[in-house]
């Protein structure tokens, strides 16, 4: 098999080669990405916890509750523990870095989510430190954190009134599996509260969202109920919720984001296969006459149908290369993007390297086989004179 | 006369065009020697090209026996077919018909993959056909670097590749300037001479046809005449 031929012809429109696995491997790379991003949306969804309910604004997400109502809501018979959350929304060094910063009620934290453990550290010193923060093992990758050392950012919901910046001490390290992000940082609410109370920054008692964690044998929808009861006539009304509701909905109020993924994805890997059918086929078409010519010299039908073919594939499979290796590569950036903007989860999974993969297979296949079918078809004579 | 190396006994060969059937070949008769070297003429349409074709096993007679070299071709399926052409025949066509994308080496290498050689001795063999047609010193350039003779000279290379018994040549001059004509037709000569290729030309030009030992002519699908014995020292003498 002159498998030689195969690079001499790819070599012969350089370009036109080089357009056709590059647009392939942007279909292959979007296709990887995208999935993963659904992958990323719906994961807090599939981690969300049976045991955990959260309450927040009935208006909307981003309109604070009061810290007031954290004792209320602990009473309510059901609720075992309860705790605080409310974005701090800073940045470390430059605005670009950008990730999720909690305040909590720190002493509560590994209750309601026993799913994260500390990997570094000391969680006595978190407990007792007021500045004290926990990072997550991938955020500590990234910027090179360890325990002791101490952090500085920058606020933009929170800014210092002296113009300054925050403060943090790294006591450890945690990891968690979704819906807790491995990119967050978690401190002390009262660290923020203490800080507003003593002027330092613009703050009003109030948190994003509170997470409870119902007892076990708890009705869970009578505790739904009850909370929100509270607050049926109050200025700030609830929206309680199971926490997999609260994260499809979460999901969902960027609009039906998987479906038009998945719609995209489909469109723009369409009309990638059709370019490269399309490449094929004219590709099979200037090789009218060198076909004819090896079959005149000996080759088969079913050699020239394997050069089609494996050009073809050649084609994909180098496409597919530069798909993967370009999610692959660009993993990291997009999960810490993602992860800023509340969506953890962002991975590149073995799966989805296989599925490119199959795709790349497919595509090499589909764009492949009606050339290679003609070219094993072409009698010799016809090839030669047609393309004299 | 030596043994035949091609039998055409009662081969008809016709196609349809426009729905009229169209006998291209008309139950021909004909024998050639081994290391013949043998000019078809005739006018156009008279079946030249399709004789040429059928002996070289790239197309199917409609009836009678065709055997060359010993094989019975109309028995033979289309893989067993091709292995035959890459052993037997070597082609040389009037558009030269290189790959352009191979250098000379690489083309004449080309028919060598079919064989059980290694790289080393295709690449080797494959120089030595271009020695022998003169061109060893072009053989990493591409066809397009190449004059038209060169490019001709290049094909006979790549015909000579595999040491086939016949070469079978359409127009091979019928592109080429009289310089370059003549240089090809030395060759063949040569081929047929030295190395006894047993050669069977298709042309138009009567000056080609007077190289060859025996000028074949067709007519309307059927043998005309047949003139012997000119000897290739006489045709060699006259260039």
């Amino acid at each position: 098999m002159p498998f030689g031929l195969i690079w001499h012809n790819l070599r012969r429109h350089w370009l036109r080669s080089a357009l056709t696995i590059g647009s392939l491997g942007i279909a292959l790379f979007l296709i990887t990405a995208l999935r993963a991003l659904v992958n990323s949306l719906e994961a807090g969804v599939r981690g969300a916890a049976g045991n955990r309910i959260v309450v927040g604004s009935d208006v909307s997400l981003w309109v604070q509750l009061p810290t007031s109502y954290q004792a209320k809501i602990a009473q309510i018979e059901g609720v075992e523990k309860l705790i605080k959350w409310q974005w701090f929304g800073a940045y470390y060094q430059t605005s670009a870095d950008l990730f999720a910063q909690w305040a909590v009620d720190k002493d509560v934290l590994f209750d309601v989510y026993p799913e994260m453990k500390l990997v570094a550290g000391s969680m006595d010193e978190f407990l007792v430190r007021r500045d004290a923060c926990l990072v997550g093992i991938e955020l500590a990758k990234t910027y090179g954190w360890k325990p002791g050392d101490t952090i500085p950012l920058l606020g933009n919901t929170y800014p210092r009134a002296d113009g300054g910046a925050w403060q943090f001490y790294c006591a450890g390290v945690y990891e968690a599996r979704l819906p807790v992000d491995n990119r967050s940082m978690f401190f002390d609410y009262a660290y923020l509260e203490q800080a507003g109370e003593a002027g330092e920054t613009m703050y009003w008692p109030g948190c994003m969202l509170y997470v409870a964690r119902t007892a076990e044998g708890a009705d869970q929808e009578a505790v739904i109920q009850a909370i929100d009861r509270l607050y049926e006539n109050g200025p700030y009304k609830t929206k309680t919720q199971p926490e997999s509701e609260f994260n499809r909905q979460f999901v969902t109020m960027v609009g039906n984001i998987p479906a038009l993924m998945a719609a995209i994805g489909g469109a723009v890997s369409f009309a990638i296969v059709m370019a490269a059918l399309n490449t094929m086929l004219m590709a099979a078409r200037e090789r009218t006459r060198d076909l004819g010519i090896m079959k005149a010299l000996g080759f088969t039908d079913g050699t020239a149908f394997a050069l089609m073919l494996v050009e073809s594939f050649a084609i994909a499979a180098a496409g597919g290369l530069i798909g993967v290796g370009t999610a692959l590569a660009t993993e990291s950036a997009i999960a810490f993007q993602l992860s800023a903007n509340l969506f953890p989860g962002y991975e590149i999974t073995p799966d989805m390297i296989m599925g490119a993969v199959a795709a790349a297979i497919a595509i090499g296949l589909v764009a492949g086989i009606v050339p290679a079918w003609r070219a094993s078809r072409l009698r010799a004579v016809e090839a030669i004179r047609a393309g004299a | 006369m030596p043994s035949p190396i091609i039998q055409v006994h009662g081969v008809t060969k016709q196609y349809q065009r426009g729905g009229e059937t169209l006998t291209v070949l008309d139950k021909l008769d004909l024998e050639m020697a081994e290391g013949g070297y043998y000019a078809l003429m005739g006018p156009s349409g008279s079946g030249k090209t399709t004789l040429l074709n059928l002996i070289g096993g790239l197309d199917h007679a409609d009836s009678g026996e065709l055997i060359v070299a010993g094989e019975d071709l109309t028995s033979l399926n289309g893989n067993d077919l091709a292995a035959w052409r890459a052993e037997t025949v070597g082609f040389v066509f009037q558009g030269f018909n290189l790959l352009p994308v191979l250098t000379a080496v690489k083309n004449v290498e080309l028919p060598l993959l079919l064989t059980p050689l290694s790289a080393r001795q295709r690449r080797e063999q494959a120089l030595r056909a271009l020695e022998l047609v003169g061109l060893a010193d072009r053989a990493n350039h591409r066809p397009k670097q190449l004059s038209g003779g060169q490019e001709q000279r290049v094909a006979i290379a790549r015909a000579l590749a595999t040491d086939p018994k016949i070469i079978l040549a359409d127009e091979p001059t019928g592109d080429l300037d009289r310089v370059s004509a003549g240089q090809v037709l030395d060759l063949l000569g040569r081929l047929n001479e030295e190395f006894k290729k047993t050669i069977l030309m298709v042309t138009h030009d009567p000056i080609a046809a007077a190289r060859s030992r025996s000028i074949v002519h067709l007519d309307k699908g059927k043998l005309g005449s047949i003139e012997h014995n000119r000897p290739l020292e006489t045709a060699a003498a006259r260039s």
